[in-house]
């Protein structure tokens, strides 16, 4: 009976995009603002959504909710205490629920391949239309894994240059760690001489791994046929300008010229002094200024990701 | 060409082949802005080299897609149903459509500027036309570097590399050849006379 209900929640969002994975390259780019956001502006449109901080450096989607920190946390869940539906905290914000990720950093935890697998899978469970996963910033494995299994992957930047190096950086390691799993070893150690002799600028032409995985044997050939399912979703983050808007197409063109990825520019969020100031009093930017620019880029953003054919014809 | 023979003229402008023009000028502006050198989503990626030679393919596949005559022959070729090999090489395009079409003439320009019977002389008179030359008459005729690209269409970057008559700021000399040709026309100079003047003067400083 249970499962029928639960079906019936989840409906028709259970076979696209149920699982939103936020992530970036580098650290304080607005991975728990855009997490927060995204989820706020969700609810606007109706759905329930659940927000599960997963920063292994420290929670703080609480934070950017202004809610307190819940009672229960991940570590309920790691310690095998609690399913992941027993941590789900409410806010008081309707349809918004949230998980406390790990905040008594202290005590370390076993956190693995396997047991991101098995998160991965319980993460399936949660009742809700949709589950933001915000994840920490880097491509460490087990971050890699959640992030991969995820229905939307989104990356989030900002224009400035130490960000988009390290999206790229995050993007390679994404990469290279799928196709560390399907190839041969010799075969994925020769693919990394080239990629250090490319980046050392030894060789003449254009790096593209397509055409490398296509021309060298010991390769999955249709890995990016696997990667290019659901592109790569990209988020510009603190724009100042309509040339750090146009980054996000740029960075588009750049992954599919040298990654052949398949990257869709979401678009870009404003640089908004209200925000730093929200986080500050406690009340997140979107419920505190519900009609500003900011609110619409992110409604524009969450319509861009449901239901694209929608405004495809605006675009 | 390069190595338009491996991708198609749409992939390197990164469109579906349905793709209207407008939609074709947008994604050209967008990846000349992207491997213009100094856009920052390229940083460790592409290096300066590399950005120029992506560019001088984006400039090769606007100067076909960009124009509906040139376009039409290259989607016949590139979607022709016959296993036979088509060639796709630009200036064989550009041949086919000279076959097809007279050039249109270009729009007269109003005098804005004083008329200096000297200096008109000089014009008539210079057989040698370097990018120097060519700097010259648009600033005597009050046309800014601006103006100028927005007229002929051709980046001022490019323009102004035409003027200091630097190949390293130019494509390949074909492309060159169309840009001088085009700059002559708005100048309303004889403008294969002062192409083919301009092109020798560049090959010989090149060292071709």
């Amino acid at each position: 009976m249970e499962r029928i209900v639960e079906a019936r929640k989840t409906g028709p969002q259970s076979k696209r995009g149920r699982i939103w994975a936020v992530s970036s390259g580098k650290g304080g780019v607005g991975k728990s603002f855009i997490s927060t956001s995204l989820a706020i502006s969700l609810t606007k449109l109706g759905h329930t959504v659940t927000i599960v901080d997963l920063d292994p450096s420290g929670a703080n989607v609480h934070t950017t909710l202004g809610q307190k920190p819940a009672d229960l946390n991940l570590r309920h869940w790691f310690d095998g205490e609690k399913s992941l539906q027993d941590l789900v905290t409410g806010t008081d914000l309707p349809r918004l629920s949230f998980i406390q990720g790990l905040w008594d950093n202290w005590c370390p935890i076993e956190f693995n391949r396997e047991k991101a697998r098995e998160l991965g899978a319980d993460l399936r469970q949660l009742r809700a239309d949709i589950v933001i996963l915000d994840l920490g910033p880097g491509a460490s494995e087990t971050q890699l894994e959640i992030f991969s299994a995820a229905d939307e992957r989104i990356l989030v930047t900002t224009p400035e240059p130490t960000s988009i190096e390290k999206t790229y950086r995050f993007i390679e390691s994404q990469i290279c760690c799928k196709l560390r799993d399907s190839a041969r070893p010799e075969a994925f150690a020769t693919l990394l001489k080239t990629l250090q002799a490319h980046r050392a600028r030894k060789q003449k032409k254009f790096f593209s791994f397509r055409q490398y995985l296509k021309s060298n044997e010991g390769f999955e050939i249709d890995h990016f046929e696997k990667l290019n399912e659901t592109p790569l979703r990209l988020i510009v983050n603190m724009a100042r300008s309509q040339a750090n808007s146009d980054l996000g197409h740029s960075m588009k063109s750049v992954c599919n010229k040298f990654y052949d990825l398949n990257v869709d520019y979401v678009g870009s969020i404003d640089y908004d002094n209200a925000v730093w100031q929200s986080v500050k009093s406690g009340e997140p930017v979107l419920v505190a200024q519900p009609f500003t620019p900011l609110a619409g880029q992110f409604l524009a953003a969450c319509k861009h990701l449901i239901a694209p054919e929608e405004i495809r014809a605006v675009g | 060409m390069m190595t338009a023979g491996r991708y198609n003229y749409y992939e390197i402008l990164e469109l579906p082949s349905s793709a209207a023009q407008h939609e074709v000028t947008t994604a050209y502006e967008r990846a000349r802005s992207t491997y213009c050198g100094e856009n920052p989503a390229i940083y460790t990626i592409f290096s300066e080299q590399e950005a120029r030679d992506l560019l001088n393919m984006i400039e090769e596949a606007y100067a076909v897609l960009g124009n509906k005559t040139l376009r039409t022959i290259y989607d016949q070729r590139l979607f022709a149903n016959n296993n036979m090999p088509q060639d796709l090489s630009y200036d064989s395009i550009l041949t086919a459509s000279k076959s097809q079409l007279p050039e249109p003439k270009a729009e007269e320009i109003k005098p804005a500027y004083e008329i200096d019977e000297e200096f008109e002389k000089q014009i008539a008179t210079t057989k040698e036309w370097s990018g120097e030359m060519l700097k010259k008459v648009r600033e005597y005729k009050k046309i800014s570097l601006e103006t100028m690209s927005v007229r002929t269409k051709i980046n001022q970057y490019y323009l102004n590399a035409l003027e200091q008559s630097d190949p390293s700021g130019l494509p390949a000399a074909v492309f060159v050849r169309g840009y001088a040709v085009q700059v002559a026309k708005l100048l309303g100079l004889n403008d294969r006379a002062v192409a083919d003047s301009y092109m020798t003067l560049y090959k010989s400083k090149a060292g071709k």
